[in-house]
């Protein structure tokens, strides 16, 4: 199925906004995580993991999904499908792992908080591991961005059956 | 009429990512099961639902005196 073109434009519009606003979203993640690994005071922490509660839940989560579902909707109303080219296929697996270990990692997130709320000093320890999540899902998602924008050439196995079948076999509406 | 073009074969840009992504999962399956990675685990991680979404932390704070 084709999408038409302009239903085309407004996923697309909606997939870079959501993807790009995921991957400014978690780099601020990251620079609030540092923020509390660095604070002295228990406040300054507090305020911290509040923030990375809000962030995670309110803002990556849902720009997450609607990266991911957009493109799928991208992926497979277009020329491109989800199987045929390699980019597309390695950018969906990335964004499928990034989004599950985001779904599972974040009412880890919601339990630490509560518990560095429960404190009165300040032990921003737990915050590394904010510091390696925010890190390692940063880096998955300029590795997405990079292949969205120069889409490195190879087709699947599929992806090329596919493209001799459309070869060979005439379209209906072309054979007129 | 003229046979279809064979495969070319996968390119050389997914074999390099497919060894750097293999060899990072190891690292993390050992980090996680060795605890090299310190605090951390699956047990870190509970089950979805669990806690039943977002819960802000200021929500179980104690009023100060």
């Amino acid at each position: 199925m084709t999408l038409p073109p302009g239903l085309r434009k407004l996923v697309l519009t909606v997939h870079v906004t959501s993807s790009v606003g995921w991957l400014g979203a978690v780099a601020a993640y990251l620079a609030l995580a540092i923020a509390g690994l660095t604070a002295q005071d228990a406040q300054t922490v507090h305020a911290v993991w509040i923030a990375l509660v809000s962030t995670g839940w309110f803002v990556i989560a849902p720009l997450a999904l609607a990266a991911l579902l957009t493109g799928i909707v991208q992926a497979l109303g277009t020329e491109w499908g989800l199987f045929r080219h390699y980019w597309v296929l390695v950018k969906f697996l990335l964004t499928v792992f990034a989004s599950a270990v985001l779904l599972l990692h974040l009412p880890t997130v919601s339990r630490l908080a509560a518990t560095a709320a429960a404190m009165d000093s300040a032990n921003p320890t737990a915050l590394r591991g904010e510091l390696l999540h925010a890190g390692g899902g940063l880096l998955v998602l300029l590795v997405t961005t990079t292949l969205a924008v120069y889409k490195p050439r190879g087709m699947t196995p599929y992806g090329w059956r596919k493209q001799l079948e459309r070869r060979t076999v005439p379209h209906r509406d072309t054979g007129k | 009429m003229a046979a279809p073009a064979p495969y070319p074969g996968t390119p050389l840009w997914v074999k390099v990512f497919g060894i750097i992504a293999l060899i990072l999962i190891v690292l993390v399956v050992i980090a996680l099961f060795t605890g090299v990675g310190g605090e951390h685990g699956p047990g870190r991680h509970p089950l979805s639902g669990a806690l039943g979404g977002p819960v802000l932390p200021i929500a179980h704070r104690a009023p100060r005196p």
